[in-house]
């Protein structure tokens, strides 16, 4: 086992991490703006865009990532859409991760009992200032593990783009393999890389979270 | 004029009408409370006054202004009418003084200069005034109700209703809300109550109704009611809550 | 490059077989270590505890692409005999839902309010008892929803074997899209064959989840 050979590639391994926290970010943001618009959607009263959303999450959340990137890849040129390896990953994961959030913004907006939302209309308070203030932040804080949980799943899961010769963690990897044949101990390496980004999402979320929802829960 | 006029309301729950032609008026600085059994259609009548349930036929009216659902300013119109819970619904999120100074911020009654000062007025009249940087969940449910009408006193309403505001409480808190609840009747509040606290409608009350079957069944001054029902579903009723 | 023939219909089904037996191994040995792990989560040991904690800690913190190469290239260097892809791959999936159902049996487990253990103590059972004839059934009732979630998660995990040769479904969609340039209706097809094999199980899990909060 020999580490040595590796090294040289920091650079390499530090740009492959910052693809990776870029392509998360892109597709967290985007996924969870999907995600709004999804529970937007599915307490409206239009019943065929619920059935598109609802058919959405599904068809998303029972395929595998892996393949979803594919079909963005190799198959949206036929329709005359080619992205390249990043920009076809990042669509991809935001799909991916906006179906889950879908279920995730809905279940929190749902977690806030009726009886506060009447509560704030009998003071005479607009739809919106109910909304702003009385539901959204029992929702977000119940809807804040499950978010951040998914999150840290997306990091990982940006792995998936190597597959398309995305410039990320994962691929560079690959190259390193190729120039130093020392396969274990790239991966091994990659490895502790992954775990050192989720562990410190882990922190900052749980900092955030202790930070932001300082209201005691319900005994 | 009465300040609540209701003409006949009818309202039906899906196949059950719990509303079968009800007629009330309530005069501006009476105290009415409103006991029958559960299903009478008690709640329902009070929600249907600040229009948290519509009426299906039959007209109420408030200070003359007619009460529905798409009413032309139903906020401004709530804001006049303040409602407490039997579940308080005091708001997890927010500290004590928060939750009293939220609506009067948000709704242009009072600046942030003097919001501190009307939750600690309010307080101070619900017996609370050292507990204005609690969470709720730090509080007794009493002290949860008393925020509560401490909460809708701050938007000084016209006229306030009471659904049931005791009954989920320990019986060793009901007294602390009850004593809030005899104040503001004594500072001329126009209150409507449903309740079944029958020491408080005795005592109270200038009137009491008693609903039965979606309808006014009987009504009159505690004193000849208890003394003398005309009714015997209101015989049996008191005698069952003795 | 030829056509789109009924052939590489089949072979996409016959692949099937890769994807169910690699659930099937990382189920019957990844269950057991599960189970392990979630009854030592919650022993009086705490050194116990804070070693299986930080066990599937490390494993859920790293992508499971990560896991399957590292004992891929690993098993081989350190155990310096060949190892066919197949162990390695099947250690990697059998940690990898170890971890993860660990902690939702964990989950199941806690959610068994202390109440009942000390029923079952007034009743003069053991600790095994309790556990075994109060505790457990009431915690696989409460974990099974999540459980079957996870079984979904299992096979679309599957496809990454794809990456290091198996010939499971997703790699038998790459080699059919290759040989017959059709991608969208080879990985139209893929797809397909994953969701119907996963949309039942979600449909499972959902109505499972619906029965708990059901009758209560």
């Amino acid at each position: 086992m020999n580490f040595l050979p590796l090294w040289r590639y920091q650079n390499q391994l530090i740009d492959g991490a910052i693809v990776t926290l870029e392509l998360t970010v892109i597709a967290a943001l985007a996924g969870l703006l999907i995600g709004i618009a999804g529970a937007v959607a599915l307490k409206g009263r239009i019943t065929p865009l619920r059935w598109l959303v609802r058919g959405y999450i599904e068809l998303f959340r029972n395929t595998p990532s892996l393949i979803q990137i594919f079909i963005v890849f190799f198959v949206l040129p036929s329709f005359g859409l080619k992205l390249p390896a990043f920009e076809a990953a990042a669509v991809a994961l935001s799909l991916y991760f906006g179906a889950y959030s879908v279920e995730i913004i809905r279940a929190g907006l749902d977690s806030v009992p009726k009886n506060q939302i009447e509560a704030g209309q009998c003071l005479g308070l607009s739809g919106w200032q109910v909304f702003r203030h009385i539901l959204l932040p029992p929702a977000l804080r119940n809807a804040y593990p499950a978010v951040t949980s998914q999150f840290v799943l997306l990091l990982l899961g940006t792995s998936l783009a190597s597959q398309v010769a995305a410039d990320e963690l994962f691929h560079v990897a690959g190259f390193i393999e190729s120039r130093t044949y020392r396969s274990f101990e790239v991966y091994a390496v990659i490895c502790v890389v992954y775990f050192a980004m989720a562990m410190s999402f882990k922190a900052l979320f749980a900092i955030i979270g202790l930070a932001a929802f300082r209201w005691p829960r319900r005994r | 004029m009465a300040l609540v006029e209701i003409r006949d309301v009818h309202k039906t729950f899906g196949k059950v009408e719990v509303l079968k032609g009800v007629s009330l008026d309530v005069e501006e600085g009476e105290i009415v409370t409103i006991i029958g059994r559960s299903g009478s259609g008690k709640s329902t009548l009070l929600r249907c006054i600040n229009a948290l349930e519509s009426v299906d036929s039959g007209e109420i009216r408030v200070e003359g202004e007619k009460v529905h659902a798409g009413m032309p300013d139903l906020k401004a119109f709530r804001q006049r009418v303040g409602i407490v819970f039997q579940a308080f619904n005091l708001f997890p999120h927010l500290k004590v003084e928060r939750n009293i100074t939220l609506a009067p911020l948000l709704t242009g009654r009072i600046d942030k200069a003097k919001a501190r000062a009307l939750a600690e007025d309010v307080l101070t009249r619900v017996g609370l005034a050292d507990k204005i940087d609690a969470w709720p969940e730090q509080l007794s449910g009493g002290q949860q109700q008393r925020v509560a009408i401490a909460r809708c006193l701050a938007m000084a309403p016209h006229l306030m209703l009471f659904d049931e505001v005791t009954s989920a409480l320990d019986p060793e808190l009901v007294g602390e809300v009850l004593k809030v609840m005899e104040a503001m009747a004594k500072q001329g509040m126009t209150m409507i109550l449903v309740t079944h606290e029958m020491g408080f409608a005795r005592n109270v009350a200038n009137r009491i109704v008693f609903m039965h079957q979606g309808r006014v069944w009987e009504q009159g001054p505690p004193a000849k009611l208890f003394a003398n029902p005309e009714t015997p579903e209101l015989a049996s009723f008191i005698a069952s809550a003795r | 490059m030829r056509s789109f023939t009924l052939i590489d219909f089949v072979s996409l089904f016959a692949a099937l077989r890769w994807t169910v037996a690699l659930v099937v191994l990382a189920l019957a040995f990844g269950a057991p270590l599960a189970l392990a792990l979630a009854t030592g989560r919650i022993s009086r040991f705490a050194g116990l505890r804070w070693t299986m904690a930080a066990c599937i800690q490390v494993i859920q913190s790293v992508p499971l692409l990560g896991l399957l190469f590292f004992f891929y290239f690993g098993m081989p260097m350190f155990l310096g005999i060949q190892v066919p892809a197949l162990v390695a791959v099947t250690v990697a999936y059998t940690l990898y839902t170890a971890a993860f159902l660990g902690e939702i049996w964990r989950g199941g487990l806690e959610a068994v309010k202390q109440a009942q253990w000390e029923a079952g103590a007034c009743l003069g059972l053991s600790a095994w008892q309790q556990f075994r004839h109060i505790i457990a059934p009431q915690a696989l009732r409460l974990s099974l929803p999540p459980t079957v979630g996870f079984l979904v998660q299992l096979i679309k995990g599957t496809s990454l074997a794809s990456i290091l040769g198996f010939v499971e479904l997703a790699r038998a969609g790459q080699v059919v899209s290759a040989a017959t340039f059709q991608p969208l209706l080879t990985y139209a097809l893929v797809a397909a064959i994953y969701f119907a094999l996963c949309l039942p199980l979600t449909l499972w899990s959902r109505s499972l989840e619906a029965r708990l909060d059901g009758p209560r």
